[in-house]
């Protein structure tokens, strides 16, 4: 029963990082960061969304991925568990920035300097992801259930 | 059910200690639908004079390591299944109101015998001239001067006057006090040595004729009791005794002959039933050569594969039905007597060589009890802090230092090592596992994991670990158990799917 709980506030916690995202007045990412232009086109483009989308999907999938595909008694250190974290950090901003670069592109506009420095708040926000899944579906692993800090 | 067990002489101790290593390993005697025997309790009694005897003192040391290792795993729950599965208690245990007083261990104080020479025994200077010459006619002098603290030194004729002393011991009365209707007894001894050829029958005597013995109750239930008994014939030889020949390898064949004969006008004829059930077992083959020790420094011989496939005799006769033991009008049965043949004549055995019906006894349980000692040497302490050990209750790092883990790895499993060691450098050697292999996948002589996709199947810690996990995952049953439970029955569970998915059938 603990354990469906953990999952439930973990969608209620993701879900509602997607809603701040959308926001217009209050936007999570804007809290974190803001540049003149870069900001606005962000918003104007609706990138915001799909930023928190591929955010969520990377943390998830890869959180899934570990305790689920992986699941290995060789896997099962607190270290692996960091190293996925750090592959989920890394590969999050990476499609993000992929992702602005090709919509600024489309528009003609050009923020790569504002783009690098707002993926540093992907990271945070996938690392962050990546901590409430891993919390919301580890239970269920055979062998990672109790990664990282056993339970 | 309880299972007397009386373990005589230095073959006793040793069949008793393969005993202990089979009830380790999950060995329960079965009945003949072939289901575990309920309810039953197995009370060994070692009965040696020689107290220094190595093999008796290693013996009583495992007995002692098996009971506290049970009693953690299971309490005084005597249906079990899994390693350590048979129940093992003293008299001292079960005994209820009683005016007796006995020590709480599992050996027979033999004291007015230990701690005498035979001729103050019999009280020979008392003697008339007559009496004395008679007596020196029937007893050698070395027999005679013989300190009997070291034991008989082969001499039956010494034992079977000075072990009649055994009814008269708070020990018999004890027996007899417990002992109910639907238990059972049986003797292990060998036929060709002092100790064991001279108490098996008097003790049957002595039990058969409760009726006539004062201070002793139950006595129906005992002159009616099921007895069974293993006569271990000769299977060993001495070297080093050119010049003392009290006990001497040759005489062996003689010592047998005659006790058969005995045996079979008093105990084990066609229509005696005395004893039930007899197991003979011996072999031609010879082990290799024993130091020549009739005492005095100790008596220490290597296991040896006779007293594997002896120690298989009680848990076999624990599961025959009683419709086979019995008449109609309740008495004991005439004896049955049963011998044993190894499926290949191989000097040196493995599973392969032994019969189908030992091997399905035997082969999952020994190999899954290896498969733990490797684990818990090899792999437990790697992974505690992980997977299962953090489920509740969790197998913490203090573990290790646990006086249950000591007493199961540092000792018990020390000396199931050294048995196995002992066995395999014997003749015929017994290889069950190859010495000093820790690789899981080829550590069971003669069989092969399964083959896979590519390559073969593995067989290794991270493969018990993951199977533990799982099984630990939903386990509901370990959360008003003791940890050392968890550990030993979540093992268990996994060896057997290991066990089944993974090795080749051999059954």
């Amino acid at each position: 029963m603990k354990h469906i709980g953990f999952l439930i506030t973990g969608i209620v916690v993701t879900v509602l990082f997607f809603i701040l995202s959308c926001g217009f007045d209050y936007n999570i990412y804007e809290w974190m960061y803001t540049s003149q232009g870069f900001s606005d086109s962000m918003m104007n483009l609706n990138v915001y969304p799909v930023i928190a989308a591929i955010t969520i999907i990377v943390a998830w999938g890869g959180a899934a991925i570990y305790y689920y595909a992986i699941n290995s008694v060789k896997f099962d250190r607190w270290y692996h568990w960091l190293a996925v974290m750090a592959a989920v950090a890394v590969l999050s901003p990476v499609i993000c920035y992929l992702y602005n670069d090709s919509v600024f592109s489309d528009s003609g506009l050009a923020y790569a300097g504002q783009a690098m420095r707002f993926e540093m708040v992907t990271v945070l926000f996938a690392a962050v992801l990546f901590i409430i899944a891993s919390y919301s579906i580890r239970w269920w692993s055979s062998n990672c259930r109790h990664t990282p800090i056993p339970q | 059910m309880r299972l007397f067990l009386f373990a005589i002489g230095g073959t006793g101790s040793r069949v008793l200690k393969s005993l202990l290593m089979l009830s380790a390993a999950g060995v329960r005697p079965l009945d003949e639908d072939g289901k575990p025997v309920k309810d039953l309790e197995i009370v060994p009694v070692i009965i040696d004079p020689h107290k220094a005897n190595e093999d008796l003192k290693r013996t009583e040391a495992m007995l002692i390591d098996y009971r506290e290792i049970r009693k953690k795993l299971y309490g005084t729950d005597p249906n079990a299944d899994g390693f350590f599965a048979n129940r093992i208690v003293t008299l001292r245990e079960i005994m209820s109101n009683s005016s007796v007083t006995l020590n709480d261990t599992f050996i027979f104080n033999l004291g007015a015998v230990e701690n005498a020479k035979f001729r103050e025994f019999i009280g020979y200077d008392t003697m008339n001239e007559a009496n004395q010459a008679l007596t020196s006619l029937l007893f050698a002098n070395y027999q005679l001067e013989n300190k009997m603290n070291i034991g008989f030194v082969g001499s039956p004729n010494i034992g079977s006057v000075a072990l009649n002393e055994i009814k008269d011991s708070n020990e018999f009365k004890a027996f007899s006090n417990i002992f109910r209707q639907g238990d059972r007894i049986f003797f292990i001894s060998s036929i060709f040595g002092g100790t064991g050829a001279a108490g098996f029958p008097i003790m049957v005597k002595n039990i058969r004729q409760a009726a006539n013995l004062e201070g002793i109750e139950n006595r129906d239930a005992l002159s009616r009791a099921p007895i069974g008994g293993l006569t271990v014939l000769p299977y060993f030889t001495l070297e080093g005794n050119k010049h003392d020949q009290r006990i001497a390898t040759s005489d062996f064949i003689v010592k047998t002959q005659s006790a058969l004969y005995y045996y079979k006008n008093t105990l084990t004829g066609d229509n005696d039933s005395n004893v039930n059930s007899i197991y003979y077992l011996g072999d031609k083959v010879r082990s290799k050569p024993y130091l020549y020790d009739p005492g005095e420094h100790g008596q220490r011989n290597n296991a040896h594969l006779i007293e594997l496939i002896g120690a298989l005799a009680p848990l076999n006769f624990a599961g025959v039905p009683d419709s086979k033991l019995f008449d109609a009008d309740g008495y004991p049965m005439p004896t049955t007597a049963y011998e044993y043949a190894l499926a290949k004549d191989d000097l040196t055995l493995n599973f392969l060589s032994l019969g189908h019906r030992t091997r399905e006894l035997i082969y999952e349980p020994m190999s899954k009890f290896h498969l733990l000692f490797l684990f818990l040497t090899t792999g437990l302490k790697d992974i505690i802090g992980q997977g299962f050990t953090e489920d509740e209750p969790k197998i913490k790092s203090d573990f290790l230092a646990s006086q249950f883990y000591r007493t199961l790895v540092d000792q018990f499993m020390l000396a199931y090592a050294q048995w196995l060691t002992e066995m395999h450098d014997n003749m015929r050697s017994v290889a069950l596992f190859r010495p000093g292999e820790i690789d899981m996948s080829h550590v069971i002589e003669g069989v092969n994991v399964k083959k896979a996709l590519f390559g073969h199947k593995k067989v290794d810690n991270d493969v018990f670990k993951s199977e533990m996990n799982k099984l630990s995952k939903d386990a509901t049953i370990y959360s008003d158990r003791t940890v050392e439970f968890k550990l030993l029955d979540l093992f268990n569970k996994a060896a057997h799917k290991v066990f089944t998915e993974r090795y080749e059938n051999i059954n």
